[in-house]
């Protein structure tokens, strides 16, 4: 016998249950949608955040153990990775910023938001009359925009990039117009996103789906007894586990690549070969701008095999390359039975200008002592269960590149997605994400970050804790715990985060 | 026209006791057959409520009385695709120097599926163990409350002292995690878990269906229609059904879905037929768990 539930059956109550369901639904979407700007919730007694780890940078050098091709591949990629777009070579017609590096810049280059915004000074390079909208500032964070809502309030979702090429000396006769971003932001149609660091992602792409999957499952009534569950974002292409981006949409450092390249600069490539903005006044060049040489330049970087690759690849290899950050400990570095990536620290300081002086006597960089305090705030990290999603510790499958080959590395996050409730939602959905869901955050080299959470909306690590609470978030029972700490041990836990 | 006055005065009565019936299912969630008779609602995991000092579940059976002054926290998220509920948060109503998470993991769709309260107690007690600076004050201790085997765990570390408490019902594992900053609140707290009482002793209510694993499959399904599922590829799509003694789908409950999802899969398994579950020869009522899952990829 079916049985139906009879309230939607009748008129009064089904209106009445509609009318009931819409007034919350769209007092939900109001809350979601709402614009994220700087917030300051703070904790009744927070601790306060030292700041950003001072010192050499903890990251930006080659994994060790790289072989010499693979080290010159590396070399040469990242001198692509910080090249200077202009339109002959493929920017715009719209676009956020002219190079890769002038986003993920900080502490070294493949990281995240600098502590000037690039994105100010770029505005009006070369010509351009691009007036910045409220949310961008020189202090502040390196910013995306995505719209939540088309006009007619169908989902949007999509990157709306800041600037125009109009105006520029290099780009005679465009006149298309930035989008209306004032006008957006009164309609709570914007969210924002800030460029995610770089370092250690091949160590990252070379974990199996299995071993991703294990780290979910494991501790599995631990995870419940803190309300933790948590699943994974699936590629529609091939079904693996995609892992890139704050909603880990992109499934590899390639498609990453190639989507930001066309998305951020407006470069074409192989991976996405066609324009976003289609007026025929901006167009300049064959498209894809940018694709796989057929003959190689004519001055060698020193890798053959850098010489005939496109940009994507080359960008690819940089990322895949990264060293993951150094830690104010050498405790935690990552361990393998092939490769041991804490001596990249010494290949760090090989290449960072900023860490010659370590280079010349060898030693580690160690930016910042390990302190008792620090010790006692890793205790607090495990102890109130945060490492329940920002899992400590992960091991690569086989990699052909060996010192990718069967690394214990620690990103600190499982790389799943998580609820994370109404005061983070950012109501766009990306694959199997949904508007509340993030994926966790890799906390390594977070001590050395400015800007925190999605859309950078604090420079204050107690404040980025306490944000991870709000209604339907799975970190709530964790935060709680955070709140039960004595000052003392909120304190040591910042300080911890900060070595990282 | 006198008949057609007083036939349409009939329908009019008729449409006012509907709709009355239909406001009392909608206010009070109700069900109703298709042919006219009302029953109650069968409730799911999520449905459970505090009033008047008092968590009940009408789905486990359970209630809890809540420690004096406490009331509800920030509710926790939707129900997981692998079957987990984060029931209820409990705080106090002035100093927030403790915290309760009532929580449950459907023992049919777990990652990692764990067979039993002795061996959940266990994993989360190695769990535990193996975390740096985390003592365990209490090993795996089986109680019995409300005349129902409990499996308890306390633990402590970074000045936070902490029980697990346990237990399984409908082939779920219903767990408590009471918080606190000192070990004396802890052990006041835990008295509070004594107050737990359970419908029929059994972790259900006396209505509730025995749980059988992994009955939903081809050998037991006389009539099976395919749901039609879009959107979110790849990711489970859990589900509980109640199996009559007839062999029809007596009750749905689609853990997590997108709405559309939910009414196709619901619109589904409505159809199905199953041969009915028999112990020692006579049919009985079932819960069981399917698992939906689109994997749509390639040309």
């Amino acid at each position: 016998m079916i049985k139906i539930k009879f309230a939607h059956a009748c008129s009064f109550a089904g209106v009445a249950s509609v009318m009931l369901a819409s007034v919350s639904l769209s007092g939900s979407a109001l809350a979601q949608n709402a614009p994220t700007g700087t917030n300051n919730t703070l904790a009744p007694r927070g601790p306060v955040d030292p700041g950003v780890r001072g010192g050499a940078a903890g990251a930006g050098g080659p994994l060790p153990g790289l072989s010499a091709p693979e080290l010159a591949f590396f070399n040469a990629a990242k001198g692509i990775f910080t090249e200077v777009e202009t339109v002959p070579n493929g920017l715009g017609p719209r676009f956020n910023l002219d190079s890769c590096s002038g986003c993920h810049a900080q502490p070294a280059t493949g990281g995240t938001s600098p502590v000037t915004n690039p994105e100010v000074a770029v505005a009006t390079a070369q010509g351009a009359k691009n007036v910045l909208p409220s949310f961008i500032t020189a202090n502040g964070p390196v910013r995306e925009v995505r719209f939540v809502r088309n006009p007619d309030g169908t989902p949007d979702g999509g990157v709306h990039d800041l600037f125009v090429i109009t105006g520029r000396s290099d780009a005679p006769g465009c006149n298309i117009q930035q989008p209306n971003f004032e006008a957006e932001l009164a309609r709570n149609n914007v969210i924002f996103r800030i460029p995610t660091p770089t370092f250690g992602l091949g160590l990252v792409e070379s974990v199996s789906d299995s071993g991703l999957q294990a780290a979910l499952a494991a501790n599995a009534q631990q995870k419940q007894s803190l309300g933790v569950s948590g699943r994974f974002n699936h590629s529609g292409n091939d079904g693996t586990i995609t892992r890139f981006g704050w909603k880990a949409q992109n499934k590899s450092l390639l498609v990453f690549s190639g989507e930001a390249y066309n998305v951020e600069m407006g470069v074409t490539n192989d991976n996405f070969p066609n324009e976003r903005e289609t007026n025929p006044s901006c167009q300049y060049n064959e498209t894809p701008e940018s694709t796989t040489p057929l003959t190689p330049p004519t001055k060698s970087s020193g890798s053959p095999a850098a010489d005939y690759a496109q940009d994507i690849v080359l960008f690819t290899g940089f990322m895949r390359l990264l060293a993951p950050p150094t830690p104010a400990s050498s405790a935690t570095a990552a361990t393998s039975s092939n490769a041991t990536v804490a001596s990249a620290t010494a290949n760090i300081a090989s290449v960072l200008p900023s860490a010659a002086g370590s280079s010349l006597s060898g030693a580690p960089v160690t930016p910042a002592a390990w302190t008792g305090s620090t010790a006692r705030g890793q205790q607090v990290f495990a102890n109130i269960g945060c490492q329940a999603c920002h899992v400590p510790s992960l091991t690569t499958a086989k990699s052909a590149v060996a010192a990718l080959n069967k690394v214990t590395f620690q990103p600190l996050s499982d790389f799943a997605l998580h609820d994370m409730g109404i005061g983070l939602a950012d109501g766009i959905s990306q694959g199997n994400a949904n508007g509340r869901e993030f994926r966790t955050a890799p906390l390594w080299g977070v001590g050395q970050r400015i800007f925190f959470l999605h859309d950078g909306r604090t420079k204050d690590l107690g404040v980025a804790i306490q944000q991870h609470a709000s209604q339907g978030s799975e970190a709530n029972q964790v935060i709680q715990n955070y709140n039960l700490l004595s000052i003392d041990d909120k304190q040591a836990l910042v300080n911890y985060l900060r070595s990282l | 026209m006198r008949h057609l006055l007083a036939a349409m005065r009939r329908l009019l009565h008729l449409g006012v006791a509907i709709c009355l019936v239909g406001w009392l299912a909608w206010r009070y969630g109700s069900v109703i057959s298709l042919f006219g008779a009302v029953t109650p609602a069968i409730p799911n995991p999520e449905d459970g409520k505090v009033a008047n000092g008092i968590y009940s579940n009408d789905y486990f059976g359970l209630s809890y009385p809540l420690p004096k002054g406490w009331a509800e926290g920030l509710a926790g998220p939707e129900p997981s695709h692998f079957g987990y509920y984060a029931l209820r948060t409990l705080i106090p109503h002035e100093e927030r120097d403790a915290n309760i998470l009532i929580a449950a993991q459907d023992m049919f769709f777990a990652e990692k599926p764990l067979s039993s309260a002795v061996e959940a107690a266990g994993d989360f007690r190695r769990a535990m163990y193996e975390i740096e600076g985390m003592t365990i004050d209490r090993e795996p201790l089986e109680l019995r409350i409300a005349d129902h085997t409990v499996e308890r765990v306390d633990f402590s570390g970074v000045g936070l002292y902490r029980s697990m408490f346990v237990t399984e019902a409908r082939c779920h594992l219903v767990s408590f995690n009471l918080t606190t900053r000192d070990p004396e609140r802890l052990a006041s707290l835990t008295l509070s878990v004594n107050g737990l009482s359970f419908a029929n002793g059994k972790g259900a209510p006396s209505s509730a269906s025995a749980c059988v694993k992994n009955y939903a499959v081809p050998e037991n399904l006389l009539r099976k229609v395919e749901p039609a599922i879009t959107g979110s590829n790849f990711v489970p799509i859990p589900v509980r059904i109640t199996i009559g003694i007839d062999g029809n789908v007596k009750h749905i409950h689609v853990i997590r879905a997108t709405a559309e999802q939910r009414k196709s899969i619901e619109h589904a398994l409505a159809q199905w037929q199953f041969r009915p579950y028999e112990t020692q020869g006579r049919a009985v009522e079932i819960e069981t768990g399917i698992v939906f899952q689109q994997k749509q990829m390639g040309m």
